[in-house]
C-alpha cells in the first residue's frame, strides 16, 4: 500500500515538475495531486488519503514553493494556495475513499444477506432439522471461511450433534472456546474467552492437533455461539477457525449469530412439531382405547348377560325345568359363549398384532387346504346362501404362516357373514403372477362406497350398511385381516366385486414349487400293480 | 395298561388334572355321567400322585399348572407307560401344543371347549390304545381305505391308490396311530428321516398332493376329509365313518 502510494506521489511529482518546466509553462500544477489523493482514496480508504494529501503539500511545498527544498514559503498568496490545497486535497481524499467504502460494505452486506438468505431458504424448504442442518454447515464454512462447522442440540441433559460440515472426524474437544457473547440492545456482539463448562461431545483423546498436524491455541480457535429460543436454551452453534486465522470479523460474527438464531428457531419449531404428534398420536390412542372399551362393554355384556339369565334361570328353585327347556336353554348358553369366544379371539388378535408380537413362522403352505376347513367350519354363519371356490390346482403354494393364514381367511369369511347377510353369494378365488398368489373374497352383499373402502381396515370401523344389531362385531375383522396379512409381507385392498358386493384381495408371497418327489423309500416291494412309483 | 386294553370306552378310568376348580367339577361331573370313572389332580404332585396311585387309561391334562408346567407329567408318564394323554390348552398357545405333542402328549382341545368334542377325543384316544394299528395279517384299515404294510400298497375299495414313496409313507404314518395329533416334526422325523432338511419346508405341499389322490379314489367324498390340519401345529387323522 505505501508503496503504491509512494509511486503515484513521485508519477504526480513528475507530471507536476513537467507541467511547472519551461517547456509547458504551468504556473501552479498542484491539482496533479489531487489524483494521487483519489487514487490512495478509493484503493485504500479514508486514512491512506489523508496520509497521500499530506505527503502531497509537503513534498509541493518543498520542491514547488520558493525557496525550494525548504518548507519556508516566502510569498504569502502561495501560503494560501498551499493550505487551500491542502484542505482540498483532504476533502477530496474523504469523499474517493467514502464511496469506495461504501461500495465495499452494500458489497459486503449483499453476500451477508445472501448467505442469510440462503440459510433461511434451507430451513424453511427442507422437511426437517436433520437434513437442513448440514446444509446450513456447508454453507457457513464456505461463506464465513471457517475451517468446520457443527451445529450440537441440547435437550436437558442429552446432547447431539445435529450437523457436522466434516462428519466422521472426531470433534475438537476444549475446556476453553472463543465465545460469543450478546447483550441486548444495541450493544455490538462480541468474542470472549470463555470455559466450555462440560463438552458436551467431550472425547478427551488428543484434542491438542489439528487435521494437519499444527497445534490448535489453546481452545482459543473454536467459536461457540449459544443458540436459544423463546428464551429456552437449545445449543450450540459451534465453528473451527483456520489454522492461523484471527478472530472473525464484524460480517463472519454477524452471520453466525443470525444463523444461529435461524437455526435455534427451526431446532425449536421441529421440537414443537414433534410434540404436537406426539400428543395427536396419543390422543388418539386414547380414542381408539375408548372405543375398544366402548366395543367390548358392549359386545361382551351382551352375550354375558343372556348367559347369566339362562343360568340363573336353571338354577332356580323356584322355576320347574323340564329336561326339553332345559337343553334348549344350556344350547343357548353355549351359542352365546361361542359368540363371547369369538369377540375375545378378536381382541387378543388384535393386541398381538398392535403390539407387534405376531412372529409368522413362514412355510409353503397350500391355499386350497386353508380355505377349504375354514368355509366347512364357518358354513354355520353362513347360512343359506350360495357358496363358490374356485382354487385352480396348478396354483403355487403361498409362503404364509398356518396359524395367521387361518385366522385370516376366517376373518375374511366372518366379516362377509356380517356384511352381506344371505342369500348374497360367496365366493373364494385364488390366482397367481409374477411370484405372487392372490386370493379374493368376493360378496354380492351391498357393498361398500369407495370413499369408505380405505377406512374399513382401521380399528372400529363398523360402516352404515353392518347387519345392526346382535351379529354386528367390534369392527376390528378387517384391521386384524390388514396386520395379519402385512406381517406375512402381504398386501389386502378392496374394490367392487362383479358379484355386486364388495371384493377383498389379499396378495401374499408364492413359495418356490415343490420339488418332484421321486426318491424311492426303503425297498419297493414287487407287486404285481405297483402302486408306489 | 393291560387291563384298558379290553376295557369298553365307558367305565374307562381318567385321570383330570386342572386347576381351576369349576371347571374341574364341570368336565368330572359330565363325564361321570357317561360312565366314566374320574380322579381329579389340581396341581402337578398330586397328578403324579394319583398317577403312580391310580394308572388311568386316559390322562386329560391342563398345561399351566400352579406349581409346574404340565409337560412335567408328560415326560414322567411317558417314562413309565404309552397311556393316552389329551391336553386341554388354550388358544394361541400352538407353540406350548407342539412342545406337549413333542413331549408325548397325543392330542389336545382348546380351550374353551365342547363337552361333546372332549367326548370325543377321549373316546378315539381309548380306540387307538384298544387295538393294535394293523391287524393280523398286516394291514391297516380305516374305513374303506386299507394299507397292505408288507407290500406298500394303499388301496381304496380293493382299487390301489398311485402313491408316490413320500405320500405312501405320510399315510401309513398318520393311520398308523389314529386319533394321535402328529406334529409336522414328527411327521417328517417318520417320512424324512433325518434328511429331510429341504423337501420337508414342502410337508404341507405333500399333504396336500395326497388329499388330492385320496379325493380323487373316492368319488363320495369320504376320503376328503381324512387328513385333518391343525393349523401351526400338525395333522391327524380322522374317525373312520
Amino acid at each position: 500500500m505505501g508503496g503504491l502510494i509512494a509511486l503515484v506521489l513521485a508519477l504526480a511529482t513528475i507530471v507536476a515538475a513537467f507541467l511547472e518546466s519551461s517547456v509547458v509553462g504551468i504556473l501552479d500544477a498542484s491539482p496533479v495531486y489531487f489524483v494521487a489523493v483519489v487514487v490512495a482514496g478509493s484503493a485504500f480508504g479514508t486514512l491512506p488519503a489523508l496520509v497521500t494529501a499530506i505527503a502531497a503539500f509537503a513534498l509541493y511545498d518543498l520542491l514547488f514553493t520558493t525557496p525550494h527544498l525548504t518548507f519556508v514559503v516566502s510569498d504569502p498568496k502561495e501560503w494560501l494556495d498551499l493550505v487551500l490545497f491542502l484542505v482540498l486535497a483532504v476533502v477530496v481524499g474523504r469523499l474517493s475513499a467514502l464511496g469506495t467504502e461504501r461500495a465495499a460494505e452494500a458489497s459486503r452486506r449483499a453476500a451477508e444477506s445472501s448467505a442469510l438468505f440462503a440459510i433461511s431458504r434451507i430451513l424453511a424448504t427442507e422437511p426437517d432439522i436433520e437434513s437442513a442442518a448440514p446444509q446450513v454447515a456447508e454453507r457457513l464454512v464456505r461463506d464465513g471461511s471457517l475451517d468446520r462447522i457443527w451445529i450440537i442440540s441440547e435437550r436437558g441433559q442429552r446432547t447431539h450433534v445435529v450437523a457436522d460440515s466434516n462428519p466422521g472426524a472426531p470433534l475438537p474437544g476444549s475446556a476453553i472456546v472463543t465465545a460469543l457473547v450478546r447483550t441486548p440492545g444495541d450493544a455490538p456482539a462480541h468474542w470472549v474467552r470463555a470455559h466450555e463448562p462440560r463438552p458436551p461431545e467431550a472425547r478427551p483423546a488428543e484434542p491438542k492437533r489439528a487435521a494437519d498436524g499444527s497445534r490448535i491455541a489453546h481452545g482459543g480457535s473454536i467459536l461457540r455461539v449459544r443458540m436459544e429460543a423463546d428464551g429456552v436454551p437449545i445449543g450450540s452453534l459451534k465453528a473451527a477457525l483456520r489454522p492461523g486465522a484471527p478472530e472473525p470479523d464484524r460480517a463472519t460474527t454477524r452471520l453466525l449469530a443470525l444463523a444461529a438464531d435461524q437455526l435455534a428457531l427451526a431446532i425449536r419449531r421441529d421440537d414443537l412439531r414433534r410434540e404436537a404428534t406426539e400428543v395427536e398420536i396419543a390422543r388418539r390412542a386414547d380414542a381408539q382405547k375408548s372405543a375398544l372399551l366402548d366395543a367390548v362393554s358392549h359386545d361382551l355384556r351382551t352375550p354375558l348377560a343372556s348367559i347369566r339369565a339362562a343360568a340363573g334361570s336353571l338354577a332356580d328353585p323356584e322355576v320347574s325345568v323340564d329336561a326339553a327347556s332345559a337343553r334348549s336353554t344350556a344350547a343357548a348358553i353355549d351359542a352365546e359363549a361361542d359368540r363371547l369366544d369369538r369377540l375375545v379371539r378378536e381382541v387378543l388378535d388384535l393386541s398381538r398384532i398392535e403390539a407387534g408380537s405376531l412372529s409368522p413362522e413362514l412355510e409353503p403352505l397350500v391355499l386350497a387346504d386353508a380355505v377349504g376347513p375354514v368355509v366347512d367350519r364357518l358354513r354355520p354363519i353362513l347360512g343359506s346362501r350360495r357358496i363358490t371356490l374356485s382354487i385352480p390346482d396348478e396354483l403355487p403354494p403361498v409362503r404364509a404362516d398356518a396359524v395367521l393364514l387361518d385366522g385370516l381367511i376366517s376373518n375374511l369369511v366372518e366379516n362377509v357373514a356380517r356384511h352381506a347377510p344371505p342369500p348374497a353369494p360367496l365366493e373364494l378365488s385364488a390366482s397367481s403372477e409374477g411370484g405372487r398368489v392372490r386370493l379374493a373374497v368376493d360378496d354380492g352383499g351391498s357393498g361398500v362406497p369407495v370413499a369408505e373402502r380405505e377406512r374399513m381396515f382401521e380399528k372400529f370401523q363398523r360402516l352404515p350398511g353392518a347387519i345392526e344389531g346382535s351379529r354386528r362385531g367390534l369392527g376390528i375383522g378387517l384391521a386384524i385381516v390388514r396386520g395379519m396379512t402385512e406381517a406375512m409381507g402381504g398386501t389386502v385392498s378392496a374394490s367392487e366385486s362383479a358379484l355386486g358386493g364388495l371384493r377383498i384381495e389379499v396378495d401374499l408371497p408364492a413359495a418356490a414349487a415343490a420339488p418332484a418327489d421321486a426318491t424311492p423309500v426303503g425297498t419297493v416291494a414287487p407287486a404285481s400293480q405297483s402302486t408306489v412309483r | 395298561m393291560s387291563g384298558a386294553l379290553a376295557a369298553p370306552a365307558r367305565g374307562a378310568h381318567l385321570l383330570l388334572v386342572e386347576d381351576d376348580e369349576a371347571m374341574r367339577g364341570t368336565v368330572a361331573a359330565n363325564l361321570a355321567a357317561h360312565g366314566y370313572r374320574i380322579v381329579e389332580a389340581g396341581d402337578v404332585a398330586e397328578a403324579i400322585r394319583r398317577w403312580d396311585a391310580e394308572r388311568p387309561d386316559v390322562i386329560l391334562l391342563d398345561l399351566g399348572l400352579p406349581d409346574g408346567e404340565g409337560t412335567t407329567i408328560i415326560r414322567r408318564v411317558r417314562r413309565e407307560a404309552t397311556t393316552p394323554i389329551l391336553v386341554l390348552s388354550a388358544r394361541g398357545a400352538e407353540p406350548d401344543k407342539v412342545a406337549a405333542l413333542e413331549a408325548g402328549a397325543d392330542d389336545y382341545v382348546t380351550k374353551p371347549f365342547g363337552l361333546a368334542e372332549l367326548r370325543a377325543r377321549i373316546a378315539a384316544l381309548l380306540r387307538r390304545t384298544a387295538g393294535p394299528a394293523a391287524d393280523r395279517s398286516g394291514a391297516i384299515r380305516h374305513g374303506r381305505l386299507t394299507i397292505d404294510v408288507a407290500r406298500r400298497i394303499a388301496s381304496v375299495d380293493e382299487e390301489p391308490l398311485d402313491l408316490t414313496p413320500r405320500e405312501y409313507e405320510l399315510l401309513r404314518t398318520m393311520l398308523s396311530q389314529p386319533g394321535r395329533l402328529l406334529t409336522k416334526a414328527r411327521l417328517l422325523r417318520a417320512v424324512w428321516g433325518t434328511a429331510y432338511a429341504d423337501e420337508g419346508h414342502y410337508l404341507h405341499v405333500y399333504v396336500s398332493r395326497l388329499r388330492r389322490k385320496l379325493a380323487a379314489a373316492d368319488p363320495d367324498g369320504s376320503l376328503r376329509d381324512l387328513i385333518v390340519a391343525e393349523p401351526g401345529v400338525g395333522y391327524r387323522v380322522a374317525e373312520p365313518p
